[in-house]
């Protein structure tokens, strides 16, 4: 199992070091498929592990694999150890699956670009951290997962570096989860003091966590400021929009299907030690709902096709906060892989109409695709539908599973669960305005000049056969755990995440029943205002600006931190860093050089001077041995 | 036979150094420089060969014969020396041959 | 009677060596300074015979007096008359300067000589005949100080090398007298 497991984690490093020492020699397409057979190879592993794991009992499902001993201090020791169990193995099949589909629309997408081999590098060193990041058997080792999947996606963001709006949103992007980062870190070295080590052994349930009281808050305060920060949640969301400057498909795979993930997935990992906190784990769901409602709402008025699909994202990971956040681990896994479909397929087929109008991405220059992209648009319906949870897609499923979870976790809980409800009604609405806008009415001018349905031919073959995949996988993955029918998802991750919420059967089917109508009725008022009705939107223009400047953030944030920290670096710079740094330097410098000019005039070139300054030392030096040797 | 010590030769030879050396740093022309310095090398000559009579060793006379072949040397590249100085017409005065001045 | 004769001539021969010394170095015409030395050169041969330095005292008669100062009367000729007045213009500071050091140098080897010598160096060594002969200094080059031998020879040669290089015509075919390199004026401090 193991093996299969290093398998699955090296493959995709060993393609990013081969497409970066092999650089010119190999061609571009050659890269992009180097990635790609990585990334498969890696799911293949990832099968091979899950299959080997189902033929064992239920507790006999976790197994730790060391490489070496990466370092000791003192009593401490940290090695090089992978973990295989339920959870991870889960993670690595969502991760590599959507993942290869992803690297190989890559092939797609990015044909014709000049840095091709530099993309699918990047791509392969990203799977390969995520992968070490959900595979690491101790939190030191996720934590250099961690920043490196940070790192990828800061590479990738500003993978256009020649314009500065991406490489803004890049720093944007690694500066934001640099502030999740200490805080793991703050995190972690209460860990060391306390515990004294970092492993993740607490895990295989049932022993609990050696944390208790302001302790452990602390530390599960320190964690989840860095799932925060890595999903996008309020208050570290910002960055998430700006990252949309990277190319489409580096926004499906690390902006939607896996890393903005990574958060969950920490809190469903880590359950033991957000059990031993509770404040903090409803301090983790309530973030959630809040920004599933905001996010909701932001959306309703973005004009950028793939913002839209940003802040969808940004609210449907508030849903699986929500989830874990009330200890309904497996249901929120569920729509972790769920989400990962349909929101992949978004962006994907998003991608495809983006490099049919060269480039465009405004939605109010779009229009009338329906009939000139018709495979697209049936991709990005199924995604749709998918997203705003109507059955049977998969959407439906997961979603109303953590609802339901929501209505029966008490009073707390069912506060959530309304705002889970309002969350389903926006959903339906802007995802429904979305598919109208840029897919109903008539082609609009722009559309009539420049679009540009690609031909037959191994770059579209990719983009069509893993866009029709994932919208396949959109339908059937729900099938997976049916509520109250059979539910094989929450038994094979029972050993690694138990969860403590389980819903009733009159709950499942009253939330199914509740959301599905608030789902259709987002998408009628969809229909009303933007579909073949095309009433007048109603102004409203506080609320609008307010939504449209994403609840003033960004601004604030500028005011808050930027702007002091600035301040105080340009005093610094002015009063210390110029004067008395800088001076020294200088004035050493001057030092130096006005002793050498005083030093050179006894370099007279006169033979004479330099006889007698001979003469003169060998009398002195004669009296100084004759006195030492007598 | 008898004769003054050892001692005597010393000092006449410490004359000669410090002469040849007083001649080397107060003379201008090159040439009287070179002849002031062989002064100096006579002098060590001298010495020597007074130290190897008094402890009977001929291992003085030996380093004196290799003094001179070498101050033999070093008269043949100073006069070089000299004689090219003198045909590019510049003054033969140590003082005003000063190009490596700092 | 012996002993006498040889303090006599030991006092002429030393006499006249300090003598053609303070010469060599107050004569104002190069010239007159040449013909000083090889009085010197000639004295110390005296010396040397007194201290039974036979081959050496050869040696220096015939090489140092013989043909290096042949080769520096040959120069001085050739150079002509170099109008030189050292004497002119007082005592700056650098000449007072230079009697003083090499007056503090002869004053401390008297008073190294007379401090650690003691009377150490009144004693002579017993030697017979052969002492100084060629036969001997020979045997000595050849055996013990065989490198020496060898190495002096080598720096001979590079010094015969030297001088036919430093006498030679410049090879670019410019004349010899051309325009003489831009000379610093310098003064003696």
């Amino acid at each position: 199992m193991t093996t299969a497991a290093w398998i699955c984690l090296l493959s995709p490093l060993a393609a990013a070091l081969v497409i970066t020492l092999a650089g010119t020699r190999i061609s571009r397409r050659m890269a992009g498929r180097l990635a790609t057979l990585s990334t498969f190879v890696s799911f293949g592993a990832a099968v091979w592990a899950f299959v080997l794991m189902l033929g064992r009992a239920g507790d006999d499902r976790r197994e730790v694999s060391t490489a070496w001993t990466w370092l000791t201090a003192g009593e401490l020791r940290f090695d090089l150890s992978i973990l295989v169990d339920p959870l991870s193995v889960f993670m690595m099949l969502v991760i590599s699956g959507v993942g290869s589909l992803i690297v190989g629309y890559s092939i797609g997408y990015m044909d014709g670009d000049d840095e091709e081999r530099r993309y699918f590098a990047y791509m392969a060193l990203f799977v390969f951290s995520m992968l070490l990041l959900v595979q690491s058997a101790n939190f030191l080792l996720l934590l250099a997962g961690w920043g490196l999947v940070g790192l990828a996606s800061y590479l990738l963001i500003g993978f256009n570096q020649q314009r500065p709006s991406a490489v803004a949103a890049a720093k944007k992007a690694f500066i934001m989860n640099a502030i999740g980062d200490a805080t793991i870190a703050l995190a972690l070295f209460l860990l060391i003091w306390e515990v004294g080590s970092l492993s993740l052994d607490f895990t295989s349930g049932g022993e609990g966590v050696p944390l208790d009281g302001t302790v452990a808050t602390l530390v599960a305060l320190g964690l989840l400021g860095g799932a925060v920060a890595k999903s996008a949640q309020i208050p570290l969301h910002t960055w998430l929009p700006d990252a949309m400057e990277g190319p489409t498909p580096v926004s499906a795979l690390i902006h939607a299907a896996t890393m903005v993930t990574a958060g969950v997935y920490m809190l469903v990992r880590l359950s033991p030690v957000f059990e031993a906190a509770p404040e903090v784990q409803d301090l983790a769901a309530g973030l959630g709902a809040l920004t599933l409602v905001v996010a909701g709402l932001i959306a309703l008025v973005q004009t950028d096709i793939k913002r839209v699909i940003a802040y969808s994202t940004m609210s449907q990971i508030g849903y699986m906060f929500l989830g874990a956040g009330l200890a309904a681990y497996g249901n929120a896994m569920f729509h972790l892989m769920t989400h990962a479909f349909f929101k992949a397929l978004l962006f994907l087929g998003a991608g495809i109409v983006i490099h049919a109008l060269a480039g465009e991405q405004d939605m109010r220059r779009m229009g009338g695709l329906r009939a000139r992209l018709p495979r697209t648009y049936l991709a990005m319906l199924v995604g749709g539908l998918a997203l705003a949870g109507m059955p049977p897609l998969s959407g439906f499923f997961s979603k109303d599973s953590i609802l339901a979870s929501a209505l029966a976790a008490g009073t707390y809980g069912q506060v959530l669960f309304a705002a889970g409800l309002l969350g389903v009604f926006l959903t339906g609405l802007y995802t429904f305005r979305m598919l109208f806008i840029v897919f109903g009415g008539k082609a609009s001018t722009h559309v009539q000049e420049h679009l540009h349905v690609p031909r037959r031919s191994e770059p579209a073959l990719w983009m069509a056969l893993t866009v029709g995949s994932l919208a396949v996988l959109s339908v059937i993955g729900g099938w997976l755990q049916i509520a109250g029918v059979w539910h094989p998802l929450s038994d094979f991750l029972h050993t690694a995440a138990e969860p403590k919420v389980e819903p009733s059967v009159t709950q499942d089917w009253v939330t199914a029943a509740i959301s599905v109508s608030l789902g259709l009725a987002g998408i009628a008022l969809a229909w009303w205002f933007y579909g073949a009705r095309r009433t007048k939107v109603p102004e409203a223009t506080a609320i609008r600006r307010a939504l449209e400047h994403k609840l003033y953030f960004d601004e604030a944030y500028d005011a808050l931190f930027y702007r002091p920290a600035a301040a105080v670096a340009r005093e610094f710079g002015r009063w210390i860093e110029r004067p008395l740094i800088g001076g020294s330097v200088s004035a050493a410098a001057a030092g130096a050089r006005g002793l050498g000019g005083r030093v050179r005039l006894a370099q007279t070139g006169l033979l004479r001077n330099y006889a007698l300054a001979l003469a003169g030392g060998l009398a002195v030096l004669t009296v100084v041995f004759l006195s030492l040797s007598s | 036979m008898m004769g003054p010590e050892v001692n005597a030769y010393l000092i006449v030879a410490a004359f000669l150094f410090a002469t040849g050396a007083a001649g080397v740093l107060l003379r201008r022309s090159p040439l009287v420089v070179l002849l002031s310095l062989e002064i100096m090398l006579n002098g060590a000559n001298l010495a020597l060969i007074a130290f190897s009579r008094r402890f009977g060793e001929l291992d003085g006379q030996v380093f004196a014969l290799a003094v001179m072949a070498v101050a033999a040397s070093e008269v043949v590249v100073g006069l070089g020396l000299i004689v090219a100085i003198a045909r590019r017409r510049l003054d033969l005065d140590v003082d005003k041959l000063s190009t490596l001045r700092g | 009677m012996g002993n006498f004769i040889v303090w006599v001539v030991w006092v002429v021969a030393a006499f006249a060596c300090l003598a053609s010394a303070l010469a060599v170095i107050t004569f104002t015409n190069p010239f007159f300074s040449a013909l000083a030395l090889i009085g010197n050169l000639a004295s110390l041969a005296v010396l040397y015979l007194m201290l039974s330095a036979e081959f050496v005292a050869a040696a220096q008669v015939l090489i140092y007096a013989g043909a290096v100062m042949v080769m520096f009367l040959f120069v001085i000729a050739y150079l002509g008359r170099q109008g030189d007045a050292p004497w002119a213009g007082g005592p700056s500071w650098q000449s007072l300067a230079a009697v003083g050091a090499a007056g503090v140098l002869f004053i401390e080897i008297v008073v190294a000589l007379g401090l650690k010598a003691g009377g150490r160096l009144s004693d002579e060594a017993a030697i017979d005949v052969f002492f100084g002969s060629p036969h001997e200094i020979g045997r000595l080059f050849l055996t013990d100080h065989l490198l020496a031998f060898e190495i002096t020879s080598i720096v001979l040669l590079v010094a015969a090398v030297g001088g036919v290089i430093l006498g030679s015509h410049a090879r670019s075919g410019q004349p010899v007298d051309s325009a003489p390199l831009e000379v610093q004026e310098g003064r003696s401090r």
